[in-house]
């Protein structure tokens, strides 16, 4: 394992819905022991980081994010020995394990709440967020616009409202308890001490509520957040807390602090722009959110993605874009989700390998740390008719064997079927076919991330665009002064700064471009995938071509025997 | 290395000048003599090289040049593919356009700027054509004037005072070079990321125009409504900053200009009808007739004049607008006489035909006619969309004229620059009189500017 305190900062995560990913006990469901007996592809493949979704005691009318025990693992994924066995293993081979952890609310079938309802006197009674009528807090928006009218919901039991920013099922912990505050601590440490890496926040800005605000982002939430960081620090040192705040970059940033509250968080608009920017054949929408991305304390990282289990994120762009990717997207209104569409990457770019490899590719050489979701490394498709989220959540495609490798159980007994479709069914895309095909793109992708890990620049080295006439190609230089290279056994050691290039082409037609590199005169661009030398560079513009949707990773290098 | 100006260079001069793309028309024949009317030395790098400026006069019109001296020898790799930079050899020296060699070019900005700036590194750009304009550190951008005009050159009148009032889609001013005569050169900020509207609409175009199965423009791709409609309001700001910036003319000012345009309609429609055998001043007659019946046209004020996607710049910041001088075939007073805002409308509008006709010429000639439909239906969602987002501006309506008559107001300004691009393209460029003969058509029939 990477030992240095900001591994995150260069790692590639990778995020496992464990109910899909292999059912080890042969129930139908996946499961921890399923996902430990599939590390050994998950390091062949080079990823640093598993990101678990919730694994808690849950009723699962959220996909886990209804926590009804914060103590115990969910019994359909095995038990806390599980849990320790797979983390051992993991470290093993050199991959460390966050796990989503909901600290704003829990179920409602949770003991805690159970109790809190009886009455307004008893332990618990202080600790969810009730009020006598449904008025207080109207500033705060719904966010599950499609199922709930109100931020608060009547318990007959109690006699009052509570308030819940998500489903009327999943209630908010009332975090101005400080018996809750230290609690919540409490089980973030019980999980640190059995292994974990980290953790993924969920739903972090809606902490704390205060008459007159929105509710949302409040300082009281970021003294939280700074408390458990320095919990972190002191006891956990080299964990990571990520946080989940779908919000403008300008917003997040704060969940950084001064590098005293997470260490990462999610880019969230960046990514429905890169698929506009492909659409649309130009740079700019993804330039201008780039420009408009604040600078980070220098230990943090953005986490950023192109597709994970929940919808596309279209929250984050204007109504004229959101319309725009909707009519795109989603000719079929079943795939319209909340305010977002839920698909897997392959089906979004209609089964176009190229541009899956060049999306893949500006997700991996963007500043930020890339985020992949299962599946999509073998090109998986979706079943947007099993309802809800579900059509990006079916089994991980192992073989052409019998419920895609899955699972042993009866067909009847998954938790959901796998696909089956001729274009993406489990026949023609599954893993074990792809590692036999060299040229398939598991391989591509495997490919990728070996480039990706020789390179710390593409995790830490800044962010520079190049100005060109063209508007469909958009390049940029990363550079690293000061690189921590990996170790290198034989061959030649490197020095000075990781500097990389990358030009990508946004369009279907193919591009020429002139790129303005006079700043980098006398080196020599070498292309990273294949190792071939390119012309030095001149005085004057540095001429290339771009086949439709290609794209360029070069190191600038300074010429054999100096310039 | 030079003292002086050296006299046997003057000579050859006249040669220089025709070859530079900035010179009276590309395709004017060189000038009979020229003059110095003056020539300094900028700066001196000892016995390396010197960087000087040259006015020179030919005819009725004076030139700058800025100018390169490095001891004779084999020239250096930035002229390589440049051979009209050279001006000439003498006395041990040869003398050459500075703009290409980028240590003097960097030079230049240092010595303007009195040391205020002291870029790293400098290029020039290369799509130019009537002045010439250097890139230092991809920061600062130097528009070095070439046929000057005495007085204040507009564009860097109308941009030092559009940003001095607030509007900022205009890319801020960093320094302005002149002497006692004349604006010599304009450092501004340069636009980072940009892409001229031009090329992002050709973009669109070719996305449209590839596709195989759809010609809906709205529904294709590369959809340009969006940045057309964005392109829209900030050019009602532009004109509502500039409203505010150099105040309206007087009533009567605006009505005889106004009468002026209508005056030379006719005789340009019939030497546009010579020259290229159609019967246009026929079919206009109605058409003037309305224009006629316009006895107030509207509010009029100092406008952009050249207003089309060439003059437009698209970053991560959204548009700019670029190059304030007007259009550069007509005199200065012409120029910078005011107009209706709707002048600047038309022009844009035009230039959405023009590139919807440009992308469609990139093709097989076999592909013409049944892309015209798609070339106009661009064109028709894109004009619309510029002008929504240009009427959505709530303060642009008391800029504009009546509603009554903008119509008849907008024809007039559409025929007006169609003639103008009649002309010009007779003049320079004959294989694409095509396009404003195909608008003007239109025009004179009264047809809408979309349909076919």
């Amino acid at each position: 394992m990477n030992p240095a305190k900001n591994w995150f900062q260069s790692a590639v995560f990778y995020e496992v819905l464990v109910r899909g990913f292999y059912d080890g006990n042969g129930d139908g469901t996946g499961d921890l022991a399923g996902l430990t007996s599939k590390l050994d592809y998950l390091q062949w493949l080079g990823v640093d980081c598993l990101w678990l979704l919730p694994f808690y005691q849950s009723p699962l009318r959220d996909g886990g994010y209804d926590i009804s025990d914060f103590w115990t693992i969910l019994p359909e994924y095995g038990d806390l020995a599980d849990a320790v066995e797979l983390i051992e293993e993991a470290h093993k081979r050199g991959i460390r394990i966050i796990a989503d952890l909901v600290m704003n609310h829990t179920s409602d079938q949770h003991p805690w709440f159970q109790e809190s309802r009886l009455d307004r006197t008893n332990a618990k009674a202080d600790w969810y967020v009730w009020h006598d009528d449904d008025q207080l807090y109207d500033e705060a928006r719904i966010i599950f616009v499609d199922t709930e009218k109100s931020n608060w919901t009547f318990d007959s039991q109690r006699g009052q409202y509570y308030w819940h920013r998500f489903f009327s099922h999943q209630p908010d912990l009332n975090y101005d308890n400080p018996e809750v505050a230290e609690t919540m601590i409490d089980v973030c440490r019980y999980w640190l001490d059995i292994g974990l890496d980290g953790f993924r926040l969920d739903a972090v800005p809606y902490l704390f509520e205060r008459e007159g605000t929105n509710c949302e982002n409040l300082p009281e939430t970021h003294e939280y957040l700074r408390r458990l960081r320095k919990e972190v620090d002191s006891l956990y040192p080299g964990r990571v807390l990520l946080a989940e705040a779908n919000q403008w970059p300008e917003d997040v940033v704060h969940y950084f602090g001064n590098d005293d509250e997470c260490q990462m968080c999610f880019h969230f608009p960046v990514m429905p722009r890169m698929f506009m920017a492909v659409r649309r054949e130009q740079r700019y929408p993804i330039t201008e959110i780039l420009a408009r991305t604040p600078e980070i304390p220098p230990g943090c990282q953005w986490g950023i993605f192109l597709r994970n289990h929940d919808e596309l994120t279209l929250e984050m762009v204007t109504d004229e874009e959101r319309d725009y990717m909707w009519a795109e997207y989603a000719k079929d209104p079943r795939m319209k989700r909340n305010i977002g569409i839920g698909r897997r990457l392959a089906p979004l770019v209609d089964n176009d390998r190229r541009v899956a490899e060049l999306l893949h590719a500006l997700l991996f050489s963007f500043p930020g740390s890339p985020i992949l979701y299962y599946g999509d490394e073998i090109a998986m498709g979706d079943n947007i008719y099993l309802g809800d989220r579900d059509g990006v959540r079916t089994p991980m495609q192992w073989s052409p064997d019998r419920n895609a490798g899955f699972s042993t159980a009866d067909f009847a007994q998954l938790y959901l079927p796998p696909l089956m479709d001729p274009v993406y069914g489990y026949q023609a895309v599954n893993v074990e076919a792809q590692m036999r095909n060299p040229s398939s793109f598991l391989h591509w992708m495997k490919r990728m991330l070996e480039v990706r890990r020789q390179h710390p620049v593409f995790g830490k080295g800044t962010f520079e665009v190049l100005t060109l006439e063209n508007p469909s190609v958009l390049a940029y230089v990363r550079t690293l002064e000061e690189p921590d290279r990996p170790a290198q056994e034989g061959g030649i050691v490197k020095t000075g700064p990781d500097i990389v290039l990358c030009v990508c082409n946004l369009s279907k037609l193919a591009q020429p471009a002139e790129l303005p590199l006079q700043k980098w005169e006398g080196k020599v661009p070498i292309e990273l995938m294949g190792r071939v030398p390119f012309p030095r560079i001149g005085e004057l513009p540095y001429f290339i071509t771009l086949a439709p949707y290609s794209f360029y990773w070069f190191e600038l290098v300074d010429p054999p025997g100096g310039a | 290395m030079l003292s002086e100006w050296p006299p046997e260079l003057t000579a050859a001069l006249p040669d220089h000048l025709a070859g530079q793309r900035w010179y009276a028309g590309a395709e004017a024949p060189a000038p009979e003599s020229v003059r110095v009317a003056s020539s300094r030395r900028l700066w001196s790098g000892g016995d390396r090289h010197e960087l000087w400026q040259a006015l020179v006069l030919a005819g009725e019109d004076c030139y700058q040049l800025i100018l390169g001296v490095r001891p004779a020898g084999e020239p250096a790799e930035f002229l390589h593919g440049h051979d009209t930079a050279l001006v000439g050899v003498t006395d041990g020296v040869y003398v050459y356009d500075a703009t290409w060699d980028s240590e003097l070019a960097k030079v230049l900005l240092e010595v303007i700027t009195g040391g205020e700036e002291k870029p790293e590194r400098a290029r020039p750009m290369t799509a130019e054509q009537s002045n010439t304009s250097l890139v230092y550190d991809e920061r600062v951008i130097l528009k070095v004037f070439r046929r000057l005009q005495p007085g204040r050159n507009p564009d860097v009148e109308v941009t030092t005072a559009l940003a001095a009032a607030g509007f900022t889609h205009v890319a801020a001013p960093v320094v302005e070079w002149r002497d006692e005569q004349y604006d010599l050169a304009f450092g501004q900020q340069f636009l980072a990321g940009g892409t001229e509207g031009w090329a992002l609409a050709l973009t669109s175009l070719r996305d449209l125009y590839s596709n195989s199965d759809r010609s809906v423009p709205a529904e294709a791709g590369g959809d340009f409504g969006a940045e057309a409609g964005r392109l829209g309001l900030v050019t009602a700001e532009m004109h509502a900053a500039m409203h505010q910036v150099f105040g309206a003319a007087g009533a009567d000012r605006a009505r005889a200009g106004w009468e002026a345009l209508l005056d030379g309609l006719p005789s340009r429609l019939e030497r546009a009808a010579e020259r290229t055998g159609r019967d246009l001043l026929h079919a206009a007659g109605p058409m003037l007739e309305r224009m006629r019946a316009v006895t107030d046209p509207g509010p009029a004020f100092r406008v952009h004049g050249d207003y089309h996607l060439g003059q437009v710049m698209r970053t991560d910041m959204g548009w700019y607008v670029l190059d304030f001088e007007g259009e550069p075939a007509r005199p200065v007073e012409q120029r910078l006489a005011p107009a209706s805002p709707i002048k600047d409308v038309t022009g844009m509008l035009r230039s959405f035909h023009y590139a919807s006709r440009y992308a469609l010429v990139e093709r097989a000639v076999a592909e013409w006619s049944h892309m015209i439909p798609t070339a106009r239906a661009w064109e028709s969602h894109n004009r619309q969309a510029f002008l929504d987002g240009y009427l959505g501006h709530p303060g642009i309506a008391h800029l504009l004229p009546d509603p009554a008559v903008s119509p008849a107001v907008m024809v007039a300004y559409e025929l007006d620059k169609a003639l103008y691009e009649l002309e010009y393209e007779l003049s320079f460029r004959p294989e694409w009189v095509a396009i404003p003969l195909d608008a003007l058509e239109r025009l004179v029939e009264g047809k809408d500017q979309t349909s076919d």
